[in-house]
């Protein structure tokens, strides 16, 4: 499903990729920045994060004459005098007007990085006001909205996520450079579908699908994590030798119950004791009848 | 400055990447010393440091300092760094008096809803006037790369200012003096690229003049 929403959302669709402190999620947002370039249509970034050098590091070779950098990242609260853009303009009036500035003959996608620093300076119900009339409004095509989920209340999350067509939520995968997306999509007839994915992002921001989670084994070693090795450097020798480790593979343990100790049991050797039995009348103890008086 | 931890994050005064955020933050111990290391390192590489020291007395960063082997006098008197005495100013603000010459910066003891905005501003004005420039007019010393240091962040949020604040006034710092003037921003984690960040873990021990770093169960009180 993570391939399908890479293709294309609809008109009037709204994306949100959250991601949590363990796991962020700009790699792939810029991975559908990317996407979107590359179908020839015009993608218009309200960037109050990140700075413009830095969101377009990854981007190279994308073609970045499409993309349209709005820098809100330099003076968002209007701290200074002469403010580009800041997190107050955000209504539905001045980003018509914004997205309007470049000509292009499609509706732009607009990418929001990040609605956290929107939503903690505006109030939720208003950011939810805009967003929706962004998406009926018809001044873009379609919203992709990067969303921080560990900085905001449940409550806010849930809100902002309910107005979205389709939600990734981005997780730590097993391996170092795999991450797993849990999409919720919901379609215009009102169905709801969800999927789990375990994806990586290469070097030229394409989305390599591995499969499901449970699909990929066991916790596989992390080549990149480089532990020292605690044998090194000690004045006594911790390491084996290959014939000592042969000889320590071939050891039987003591209190193993393997099958050579339980032939051993059973088969008793030579000399060994002997038990002689000779049934005992009193032995003959039935439960089911005790007085051994029943005519069975 | 430590030398086994310059090892190890690759960094010496000559050589150090720019417009970098570093966060040093600590749970449960004081990882106090690695402010005394960055300072040091910084000071050796003959940057411009900012320093907002809001926990501590000049005085004490001097007698820490002296035993890494710099002087924080000398570098005041030459102009390499420069320190703003959180605690002194902050008499100011508690206990007015006429004769007030202190900067605005601790403004935000008066009223710490209205935010961090006046100690962003003595941090821009600061920074600004000299940073990035190559010449010095009236002939004084050319300092490198100007770094900001802040020690600590934690003690705002302590003073009745909100997380927010605290957020806007770090993403202002980052803004002004890691982009546009390509400098070195440090607080009290590696920033990494890109999705996956690279982690090292260590163990340390702080001794009198340093401290050493080895990787995990290696001690010497183990081994």
């Amino acid at each position: 499903m993570l391939t399908e929403l890479l293709q294309g959302t609809d008109a009037g669709g709204f994306l949100i990729i959250q991601d949590t402190a363990s796991c962020s999620g700009r790699h792939l947002l810029k991975s559908f920045i990317n996407a979107v370039l590359n179908r020839e249509e015009a993608v218009h970034v309200l960037g109050f994060e990140v700075s413009e050098e830095e969101l377009k590091d990854g981007l190279k070779g994308s073609p970045i004459q499409r993309l349209h950098f709005h820098n809100a990242y330099t003076d968002p609260l209007g701290w200074t005098d002469h403010p580009a853009f800041t997190v107050h303009q955000f209504c539905l009036v001045e980003l018509a007007h914004l997205v309007k500035q470049t000509s292009h003959p499609k509706p732009p996608t607009l990418v929001i990085d990040s609605l956290s620093w929107i939503l903690r300076h505006l109030s939720p119900p208003a950011v939810c006001k805009t967003l929706q009339q962004l998406r009926k409004g018809g001044a873009v095509r379609a919203i992709i909205g990067l969303l921080h989920a560990d900085m905001h209340q449940r409550g806010t999350v849930g809100s902002v996520c309910h107005l979205a067509t389709s939600v990734i939520t981005v997780v730590p995968g097993i391996r170092g450079d795999e991450a797993v997306a849990r999409i919720t999509k919901r379609s215009k007839s009102g169905k709801v579908m969800q999927d789990e994915e375990v994806f990586s992002i290469k070097e030229d921001l394409k989305v390599i699908v591995q499969g499901k989670p449970s699909q990929l084994g066991p916790k596989q070693t992390d080549p990149e994590e480089q532990e020292t090795d605690p044998t090194a450097n000690l004045t006594f020798n911790l390491r084996l030798s290959d014939t000592e480790r042969e000889a320590k593979q071939k050891l039987a343990l003591p209190f193993v119950f393997s099958k050579e100790k339980k032939t051993a049991l059973l088969h008793s050797g030579p000399g060994s004791g002997r038990i002689l039995y000779e049934p005992d009348a009193n032995d003959d103890y039935d439960q089911e009848d005790p007085d051994d008086d029943l005519d069975v | 400055m430590f030398p086994e931890l310059n090892s190890i994050l690759n960094t010496t005064p000559e050589s150090f990447t720019q417009g970098e955020f570093i966060l040093v933050s600590d749970r449960q111990s004081d990882a106090s010393f690695l402010i005394h290391h960055f300072l040091s390192l910084y000071l050796r590489a003959r940057c411009k440091v900012w320093f907002l020291g809001l926990v501590q007395s000049l005085n004490h960063y001097s007698a820490v300092s002296q035993r890494l082997g710099v002087s924080l006098a000398q570098a005041k008197e030459k102009g390499q760094l420069v320190f703003l005495e959180g605690l002194k100013e902050s008499l100011s603000v508690l206990i007015p008096q006429e004769t007030n010459t202190g900067s605005q910066a601790m403004d935000f003891l008066r009223d710490p809803a209205v935010g961090l905005k006046s100690l962003y501003e003595f941090v821009r004005s600061g920074v600004s006037s000299s940073g990035g420039r190559e010449e010095e007019t009236d002939g004084a010393e050319e300092w490198g790369p100007p770094v900001l240091l802040v020690d600590d962040i934690s003690v705002l949020l302590s003073l009745g200012v909100s997380v927010g604040a605290v957020l806007d006034f770090s993403h202002y710092c980052r803004a002004t003096v890691c982009s546009q003037l390509k400098v070195e921003v440090c607080w009290r984690r590696r920033q990494g690229d890109g999705q996956y960040t690279q982690k090292k873990l260590f163990q340390y021990k702080v001794h009198d003049k340093g401290a050493s770093f080895f990787a995990r169960g290696t001690s010497s009180a183990v081994l």
